[in-house]
């Protein structure tokens, strides 16, 4: 017998071996007869020393298991699942950890709506109708953002902001240029209906047909401007 | 270096399907598992099938073992377990003996002398004088430095590092004296049992 072997098996029953030279010494202990005899009389060593008395000496406990065992199908734990296992992790861990973040999102989203939407009602969205309004007004201009702005009235057909409704803002100037150019590509019967009406006869807005029968403009997202 | 890496390496093994290496576990520990289920049943030889049994729960229970405690103390409160309920479903009462490793050998021998002869111990089950007595001869026969290592291990169940630090000496020097220590015993104990000690050829 490889001494050195037998000098790595006393430490593993120690378990005093590294783990990696353990992986490959229970493979061969498992398997090898020899090595498991060995490994059975140092545990007899041990108990003598410590004076076990009421102890049996020659493996018949492990032979009387052993053949117990013998009728029951084999563990069929694979490698990930046994690796898995070992690092405590279990299957509710995952979802755990998806479920946490889904509430931090939540929160999140919850958040900046209260934090938003107060003051952002009479911030942003003239910001994107004055925009609208310089590009429509005066395409050719390219001067300073500053002086399109002063010089023009927000005429557009874009829903002005709405201070008394601060939660409508956007979603209605979204659905106003929706309503809007859909209509300037339907048929003239529906340009009439009910929710363009309502949009374009809003105070302070223009519905001239020459102006309702252009393409919606693109927003310019570096106009800062409010109109006035 | 995990202190439970070598029983978790078999662990492992055996939720993977090879049951031989479950044999290793079961060499390994039946001797402290026999010498735990004592404390609750007076028969050595009841002890030891309550052992067994314990054993079989635990083969039976290895896929929920997720190695959040070392093998040893999860396979100890299933034995403790097992011998409750074996107490309890035999309507005796537990008997508590002091088997504390802080406690003198020789009471504790005493002990288990006395519940010997008032139990039917199958022949050759358990530890008998002879067995004793050659073990302590090559014991004594060993040199100092062997002798303190192994006992230390043994009976103090101190880890390498900290035997090393005892003796002053560096830990691989600690693992080769308790090898060495070991195999002394065993030759000793192979010519007393000529050859049938630890015999397990038929397992696995």
């Amino acid at each position: 017998m490889n001494e050195e072997l037998d000098s790595q098996l006393s430490a593993m029953f120690d378990n005093e071996l590294p783990a990696a030279e353990c992986e490959l010494l229970a493979r061969r202990l498992s398997r090898d007869a020899d090595l498991k005899a060995r490994w059975g009389r140092y545990a007899v060593v041990g108990a003598v020393i410590r004076a076990e008395r009421g102890v049996a000496l020659d493996g018949t406990m492990a032979g009387r298991v052993s053949a117990a065992l013998s009728t029951e199908p084999a563990l069929s734990l694979d490698p990930a699942q046994a690796s898995r296992r070992g690092s405590g992790l279990s299957w509710w861990q995952p979802l755990a950890g998806a479920g946490l973040a889904a509430g931090v999102a939540v929160v999140s989203i919850l958040w900046l709506r209260s934090q938003a939407l107060p003051g952002s009602s009479h911030v942003a969205v003239p910001v994107l109708v004055a925009t609208r309004t310089a590009t429509f007004a005066s395409p050719s201009a390219q001067g300073p953002l500053q002086t399109a702005s002063a010089t023009i009235t927000p005429d557009s057909f874009v829903v002005p902001p709405v201070q008394q409704r601060p939660m409508m803002v956007v979603p209605a100037t979204e659905l106003a240029d929706y309503v809007v150019a859909h209509s300037a590509f339907s048929w003239p019967v529906s340009r009439g209906n009910l929710l363009s009406s309502l949009m374009v006869s809003e105070p302070g807005t223009s519905s001239t047909p020459a102006e309702s029968e252009q393409p919606v403009p693109r927003v310019q997202g570096n106009a800062t401007q409010n109109p006035k | 270096m995990s202190a439970d890496a070598s029983d978790l390496s078999l662990v492992r093994r055996v939720q993977r399907g090879d049951k031989g290496a479950f044999d290793a576990l079961v060499l390994k520990y039946q001797h402290k598992l026999v010498k735990l289920v004592m404390r609750y049943v007076r028969n050595p030889a009841e002890a030891e099938d309550i052992a067994q049994e314990a054993f079989i729960k635990a083969y039976r229970a290895l896929p929920q073992f997720r190695g959040d405690s070392a093998f040893y103390t999860w396979l100890y409160r299933i034995a403790i377990n097992t011998a409750k309920n074996a107490v309890v479903s035999r309507d005796r009462s537990p008997i508590e003996y002091n088997v504390d490793r802080s406690s003198t050998d020789n009471d504790e021998s005493y002990d288990m002398q006395g519940r010997m002869k008032d139990s039917e111990t199958p022949e050759g089950l358990v530890l008998t004088d002879e067995i004793r007595s050659t073990v302590n001869a090559a014991i004594d026969a060993l040199p100092e430095d062997l002798r303190t290592a192994i006992v230390l291990r043994e009976l103090e169940g101190l880890s390498y590092e900290e035997i090393a630090a005892a003796m002053g000496c560096p830990v691989g020097t600690v693992r080769s004296r308790i090898f060495r220590a070991r195999e002394a015993i065993d030759r000793r104990l192979r010519e007393v049992f000529e050859g049938g000690l630890g015999r397990t050829e038929e397992l696995g």
